[in-house]
């Protein structure tokens, strides 16, 4: 388990260093993501520890993103005068675009799916 | 006696000044909006998350602490926020038959649906006179935080507001494709998690691991591709 979280923190600070040095717009932990992805793909296996480790801090993801969610309820003062064009923004283009995604996969997965058995 | 009073009303701020508190807090508020939600009979418009951010938001307010404190004490569980997506990257790889086996469906939807997860309301704010400064905060909002901070900065709005904008995101994408998955009939796990990722980023993300490993390494690929490519899209088009 400790060891699988070493690995986890080792590709973050490999994903901030590369992110720093390069000077990337994309942050550590997604860096960390996609380079953890490759070597996994890489040896073909992932070992029981890091599998746990994973598992048990994914568990514990609402409660890591708590913190920052509280801030919208403290943050929307700052939006002054403007509050209720963001928040009609917020709720209808987040609306759209969850639809237009639904939409897109299902059309485009039925495609594939039916593309693959005509073959 | 008397002396023991003014002692005790100013515990919560001498507590507050080690990180301790925030983080009970925060575990307690956890486990209360996890209770509330059962309580309730598990609405799906209303997921634990928000339940606990509103009772972990009223303590605040009540023990007279304010937000920027709270959150730079809570910065000990926002550090584990690291690590915790490099994880993503394992239920990523068990799942990646799923994954190989849609590439196309998901290379095809990408740049489109994260392009438009960000102009549909930048074009609803600026039709309502929303100002340069708010339309930039409000642009990357269904990219998941740490890579939202630098494009904020980037195009010069700001990181609070963008913030705010960011979380209630999270929380309606979640409720959204919660509310719409019925009436479009999809049941598709991989469809459901990958929405989520890409629109709620990490709040969509936790969402997801709620509904099956499955729509959870869906969600993981959606945050990671939509960050990335937001990233690397939104300076260039900002003109």
């Amino acid at each position: 388990m400790l060891r699988g979280f070493l690995i986890l923190v080792l590709f973050f600070l490999l994903g901030e260093a590369l992110r720093l040095v390069f000077v990337l717009p994309i942050s550590g932990g997604v860096l960390g993501m996609i380079l953890i992805t490759l070597t996994l793909m890489l040896q073909g296996r992932v070992s029981n520890e890091l599998a746990s480790a994973s598992q048990g801090l994914i568990s514990v993801l609402v409660l890591l993103i708590m913190p920052g969610v509280v801030g919208a309820f403290f943050t929307v003062s700052q939006f002054q005068g403007q509050w209720l064009a963001v928040a009609v923004a917020l709720l209808l283009g987040t609306a759209l675009s969850v639809l237009t995604t639904l939409f897109l996969m299902r059309a485009l997965v039925r495609a594939s799916e039916r593309s693959r058995t005509d073959d | 006696m008397t002396e023991l009073l003014p002692r005790v009303l100013a515990l919560p701020e001498t507590l507050a000044a080690t990180p301790i508190l925030a983080i009970g807090l925060t575990l307690s508020a956890f486990f209360i909006g996890n209770w509330l939600f059962r309580r309730l009979g598990r609405p799906l418009w209303l997921p634990p998350v928000v339940l606990a951010a509103v009772v972990l938001a009223a303590t605040i307010a009540l023990l007279g602490l304010d937000y920027a404190r709270y959150q730079h004490s809570a910065q000990w569980l926002m550090l584990l926020l690291g690590p915790a997506t490099v994880a993503l990257g394992i239920p990523l790889y068990q799942q990646m038959h799923h994954v190989r086996a849609l590439w196309r469906p998901i290379v095809c939807t990408l740049p489109v649906a994260a392009t438009l997860a960000s102009v549909y309301a930048l074009v609803i704010a600026w039709a309502l006179g929303a100002t340069p400064d708010v339309l930039a905060s409000l642009a990357p909002k269904s990219v998941t935080a740490p890579i939202a901070i630098g494009i904020t900065e980037q195009l010069r709005g700001s990181v609070p507001l963008m913030m705010g904008g960011l979380l209630v995101t999270g929380v309606l994408a979640t409720l959204f494709v919660d509310l719409l998955a019925g009436p479009l009939g999809i049941e598709d796990e991989r469809i459901l998690g990958f929405a989520l990722g890409l629109n709620g980023h990490a709040i969509g993300t936790a969402r997801a691991f709620d509904i099956s490993h499955k729509a959870g390494a869906f969600a993981s690929l959606g945050m990671g591709l939509t960050g990335v490519f937001t990233a690397l899209m939104l300076p260039l088009i900002w003109a």
